[in-house]
């Protein structure tokens, strides 16, 4: 960070920057002790001296233009942008000014910036609300949203600098893989990545690849095996594992199917030699016991739709993979919409190491900076708060059952209401702040509940969240990225008071929860109410023996913190561990994909198609040629082949999906899956080569050309409708020498 | 194989981890064969002949192939792996029996640097109590028996110590130039190192033989070749038992099966048993040494070093047969539990065509695994038989450098690094694959 201050000094001299003087001393000493490298003072890099003008006159733009007077520590937070490091900066601080002047410092510099943000909302307000200062450093800004039109998406990446939600500009360089002619195209080359609240984007999401899905075939129903299914009793014909993720038939369930399908197939069918049945039943079963009507999906105008658990909203453009979106129309009786097929996939490492130059903010960053330098080669740099935090941390409220936990969760709430003071509870999951504020309404106390459904009005609800009397609960996304002031007289009854209604996965996001109160040297405060029969500590503890608990339900010995913090090292270890597979089973698949979007690239752009059609079947070319001219036929050959290109990568995908799912059993003939994953997908990949070249020839053989062109309606690129993931669990055996251990010790029940 | 080796060392950035992986072996063997300071060298070497000649080389068998013949050389390397294998078992051990060990292995890659440095701790605490009782022998005159000539230069309190901590500090950094390899090289780093000092001691042992007799070198180079083309052969069988996963449906499920199943190897237990058989037959060597001084000689005493003491009995070939034999069946009925695995395949929505999943795959794969490991078991049983037959025969007392288990992890460390090599060099080469 040497540098970094050194930049500061040199902002610091400047004329123009107003009101330096308690700096002064500082820069006055900090000169005295550098005499010794005067020298290498004497020669700055000309890039660092127009940082600092830059940052000048960036500030007195913000100043003129927004009324907003960037503070110091602001523009160091700029300078650790503009340096490519991921800028530490708590809730309150202004990391939007910084990145606003760090976006426009590099589109100075001559490069395009996307400044990537957590959703549309702030993608938008930012974009507009930096807007005049943009223009006053002669920068264009634009933005897109999950609404806007090709033309407005087209329109926004021309600008300099181009605000997105991150599944948003994922989606468009997906898209533009699969346009059929290069004028389609619209996200240009990138440049500059800036990445808004850079934990969430490149840690918790990328565990998530992006999906596009296009529309295939209608999905095939079977209605009568959600009937059949629906008569399935649980814990007898079928179990569910204990995190609710997965069914399966028990023997008497088997031999319930069997019997059923025995009536159309025959006496004595044996169901495991039939794999489409399985699969049938699989999916009918899974959407029987394991998704639930209103809570899962919910059927409007005849169609079933999905609801995202983590926000509790109404996902419309997502649907259920293979066959599980069929099943439960079937479920619910309604008839087969269209089935959705891979077309494309890439992960968040994927997107966002496609720009040569990244950085970006949060207010969490240091505690996942092992992991941004691993998979994004990025550094942190902690930028000091303005002000420093005078927020009062108070340690955790511990107690052994949820109901005790619950009740003394509305008791304090209570309590601390009665004083004024502004409350704001975090909540781990919608359906817990719903029947939290239906507690609080039991007590007469009145709160507004936020569950992330709408950002923009939820954002505007969260502003006032400060105010005397207020009570906020919210989840966990809600109103991220909005700061909460505090109202009149707020300050003397001790400031915001958060209170956590359980740990969540990772300290971070607790951390995050926290920083909601103390911004700017506010006073504030911030506790935990924890109960050991939480999901965290059942999940990823669930062999701990807890403490006893004292008389009122409060553990208060030290081993009940020390299982918490256990049970979320153990699920951030779990959550790291699902990111890093992810990202080696895709980093090969991804590397094929950039070599055949080469191919594709100079199919799309130039004749190579064509010339490899007329080499192939020269007879056929010349035939054509006389019929209906060079120009069509050149474009006739070129939609074949990225047709059977693409079509060709969508089966490859499947292909490598279905190996990945069976790859962990690699482990007990003492392979390494990942190496075995490996030489699967390369023998794949010869084979698709070989096959997209053999049915394009065959298809130019073939299909019809006319003057009007190539007649290819099965060619339609079809408008993404669906993301979802995958998990990949790559030995749940243990090594040979565990394996052993555990059976030795007799602790292979589990 | 060569064609791999070749083409790796066309690509640049594996040319350099292979050229990083052939210095580290370099210097590993440097140190291997460089005398520990306060060490007789010259005397080291003339009792080391001395053994050679007759059966005394044998007593310390396993280490001494560890270690590739660097121990009794007293070199600077002497304690070789061995000590960082153990404190890896030991560990591994302690994590299932301690609760705490077990909560922080369930942290995730925090926990397990930090296992992994409680490993690296306990191999220096072995490291310093191995070369102390290795020194204390040495220096008492009873590490090599039979030979007068003192393998100390002086036997004063410095030069024990001087040793000790040379010793152990050579210990740390075999584990460090394992980890080197295993991080920036190629292949397994702990296991690449036992395969260079399992066939260091070849050049020597062949020339010997040479020396002696042209004829038994050609013998033996045969049998040798024929032997490894019969390992690699081996090693490679597997039996496929194809498994589904019925959870999605795909359009045009044309590839179904072929590539996911469970493979069953033949040798499904590796090398484990022939080192467990082979140390617990050290165990009658050591009852009679112990009661080597009794003037009053035991029947039973009488009979086990009759017998069971040199390889050349039928008693012995007998009971090393048989102990391999069970020690397979032992170790694969440990290492691979059918209802552990049809259990999480059940689960998963996986299930072999025409079996039901749950119990019956269970049996059926205890089915297939019992009848493929009888001729694993013989396998592994006959190819160590092979050299202490060929001794018996051959009425040679010389060792015959392609033992058992020399083959067995030259071949299994060979294939296992050709193979990492191939998968990165497949991951790299795609130029040329499309125009």
């Amino acid at each position: 960070m040497a540098s970094l201050a050194q930049m500061f000094r040199k902002l610091l001299q400047r004329p123009g920057s107003l009101d330096l003087t308690p700096f002064e001393r500082v820069v006055a000493k900090a000169g005295e002790r550098a005499e010794g490298i005067a020298a290498l003072d004497e020669l700055p890099t000309p890039a660092m001296d127009d940082l600092a003008e830059f940052c000048a006159i960036a500030r007195e733009a913000a100043d003129r233009t927004l009324g907003l007077r960037p503070y110091d520590v602001q523009l160091v937070g700029t300078l650790a942008l503009l340096a490519g490091h991921v800028a530490e900066m708590a809730t309150g601080e202004g990391k939007t000014l910084s990145g606003a002047m760090a976006a426009a410092g590099y589109a100075l510099q001559g490069k395009r910036v996307h400044v990537i943000s957590v959703n549309d909302y702030l993608a938008r307000r930012d974009a507009e609300w930096m807007g005049p200062l943009y223009t006053a450093l002669g920068v264009s800004v634009g933005w897109i949203g999950q609404g806007s039109t090709r033309e407005e998406r087209r329109e926004a990446y021309a600008k300099n600098v181009t605000y997105g939600s991150v599944s948003e500009i994922g989606f468009d360089v997906l898209r533009d893989r699969m346009v059929t002619s290069a004028a389609d195209q619209i996200v240009p080359e990138p440049n500059v990545a800036l990445i808004d609240e850079a934990d969430s984007v490149l840690v918790d999401e990328a565990r998530v690849p992006l999906v596009l899905a296009g529309a295939a075939d209608p999905g095939t129903s079977v209605p009568s095996m959600a009937a059949l299914v629906r008569q399935l009793v649980r814990g007898y014909h079928y179990e569910i594992d204990e995190q609710g993720r997965n069914v399966f038939l028990t023997a008497l369930g088997t031999d319930a199917v069997e019997e059923t399908l025995g009536e159309t197939l025959g006496e004595g069918v044996n169901l495991y030699d039939t794999p489409d049945k399985v699969t049938e039943v699989n999916l009918a079963l899974h959407a029987h016991a394991l998704l639930t009507r209103d809570i899962d999906y919910i059927v409007r105008d005849g169609r079933v739709q999905l609801i995202n658990p983590s926000r509790g909203r109404v996902a419309l453009l997502q649907r259920w993979p293979d066959g599980l979106q069929a099943a439960v129309e079937a479920k619910e009786a309604l008839p087969a919409s269209e089935t959705g097929e891979i077309l494309d996939s890439i992960t968040i490492q994927g997107l966002i190491t496609r720009y040569p130059e990244k950085c970006g903010m949060t207010g969490t960053a240091v505690a996942v900076g092992e992991q941004l330098t691993e998979f994004y080669d990025l550094q942190v740099a902690a930028i000091q708060p303005n002000k420093p935090c005078v927020r009062v941390d108070e340690p955790d409220v511990l107690y052994a059952t949820v109901t005790d936990r619950d009740m003394a969760l509305a008791h304090k709430i209570v309590e601390v209401h009665a004083t004024g003071r502004p409350i704001l509870i975090g909540t781990l999951d919608v359906a817990e702040s719903e029947r939290l504020a239906l507690t609080l309404r039991g007590r007469g106390i009145d709160c507004v509940v936020l569950n992330a459904k709408n950002d923009a009005e939820e954002a505007s609800i969260i502003a006032k969240a400060g105010e005397r009397g207020a009570i906020t609960v919210s989840t966990q996304m809600a109103g991220r990225g909005t700061d909460i002031r505090l109202g009149e007289d707020v300050a003397e009854l001790g400031g915001l008071y958060v209170i956590g209604s359980g740990r969540h996965t990772s300290t971070r996001l607790d951390d995050q929860l926290r920083g909601r109160a103390g911004r700017q040297g506010d006073p504030g405060g911030s506790v935990f109410y924890v109960s050991l029969e939480d999901e965290l500590i059942t999940r990823f503890a669930p062999d701990e023996r807890p403490p006893a608990a004292d008389k009122d339900g409060v553990v208060r010995h030290r081993r009940g913190d020390h299982i918490v913090g256990h049970a979320q090292r153990v699920a951030e270890g779990a959550n790291l561990e699902i990111h890093r597979n992810t990202w080696r089973y895709t980093r090969l698949l991804e590397h094929q994909r950039s070599l055949v979007l080469e191919h594709r690239d100079k199919i799309l752009h130039g004749d190579s198609a064509a010339d490899a059609l007329a080499e192939a079947r020269p007879e056929r070319w010349a035939e054509l040629l006389e019929s209906v001219g060079e120009d069509v036929l050149r474009e006739a050959a070129r939609q074949i082949v990225l047709f059977h290109l693409d079509a060709g990568w969508t089966r490859h995908m499947a292909f490598l999906t279905e190996v990945r799912e069976g790859i962990h059993l690699r482990v007990l003939g003492r392979m390494n899956p990942l190496d075995e994953f490996h030489r699967e997908a390369v023998a794949g990949y010869q084979r698709l080569l070989a096959e997209v070249e053999e049915s394009s020839v065959e298809a130019f053989e073939t299909a019809p050309v006319t003057a009007d062109g190539l007649d290819l309606a099965a060619a339609d690129i079809k408008r993404p409708t669906a993301t979802w993931t995958y998990m990949v669990q790559e030995n749940p055996f243990g090594t040979a020498l565990e394996r052993i251990l555990k059976r030795v010790a007799g602790k292979d029940r589990d | 194989m060569l064609t791999a080796i070749t083409r790796a060392f066309r690509t640049p950035d594996l040319r350099k981890k292979l050229l990083f992986t052939l210095g580290i072996i370099a210097l590993f063997r440097l140190g291997s064969v460089l005398p520990t300071p306060g060490v007789h060298a010259e005397n080291v070497r003339r009792c080391l002949e001395q053994a050679q000649a007759g059966d005394a080389g044998n007593i310390y068998g396993m280490v001494q192939l560890f270690s590739g013949g660097a121990l009794l050389k007293l070199s600077v390397f002497a304690l070789g792996i061995m000590p960082y294998i153990t404190a890896s078992i030991i560990l591994q051990l302690l994590v299932v029996v301690i609760p705490r060990l077990e909560a922080l292995k369930k942290e995730g890659q925090a926990g397990t640097s930090k296992i992994t440095q409680y490993t690296r701790y306990l191999t220096i605490g072995l490291a310093v109590l191995q070369s102390t009782a290795f020194v204390a022998l040495a220096r008492s005159g009873q590490l090599f028996q039979g030979c007068s000539e003192p393998v100390l230069l002086n036997d004063d309190v410095f030069t024990v110590v001087t040793m000790v901590i040379t010793m152990t500090a050579g210990t740390a950094v075999i584990m460090w130039l394992g980890e080197l390899i295993t991080d920036r090289g190629v292949g397994n780093g702990m296991s690449i190192l036992i395969f260079t000092q399992v066939i260091a001691v070849f050049p020597s042992e062949l020339m010997n033989i040479f020396r002696r007799n042209a004829f038994t070198f050609a013998i033996v180079m045969v049998v040798g070749i024929f032997m490894i083309a019969a390992v690699v052969f081996v090693e490679q069988a597997q039996r496929r038992i194809p498994v589904q996963y019925a959870k999605r449906m795909v359009g045009r499920r044309m590839y179904g099966g072929t590539s996911t199943y469970i493979p069953l190897k033949v040798n499904q237990a590796g090398i484990i048993p022939v080192i467990f058989a082979s140390s617990l037959l050290y165990l009658p060597q050591l009852v009679t040494t112990l009661f080597a001084t009794q003037t009053q000689q035991n029947v039973v005493i009488q009979w086990i070093s009759q017998h069971l003491v040199t390889g050349d009995t039928p008693v012995y070939m007998a009971t090393f047969f048989v102990l391999i034999i069970f020690f397979t069946y032992f170790y694969v009925s440990i290492t691979f539990n059918p209802p552990e695995v049809a259990d999480n395949m059940k689960k998963y929505g996986g299930f072999i065509p025409g079996i039901r999943p749950g119990r019956p795959t269970a049996e059926y794969l205890n089915y297939v695994l019992t009848r493929l490991t009888a001729p694993g078991a013989l396998y592994l049983g006959l190819i160590s038989m092979v050299p202490i037959v060929a001794l018996a025969v051959a009425g040679a007392s010389q060792n015959f450098p392609f033992g058992g288990t020399s083959i067995l992890i030259m071949v299994g460390v060979g294939l296992d690094t050709v193979k990492q090599i191939e998968s990165q060099l497949q991951q790299r080469n795609y130029e040329g694959f499309l125009k």
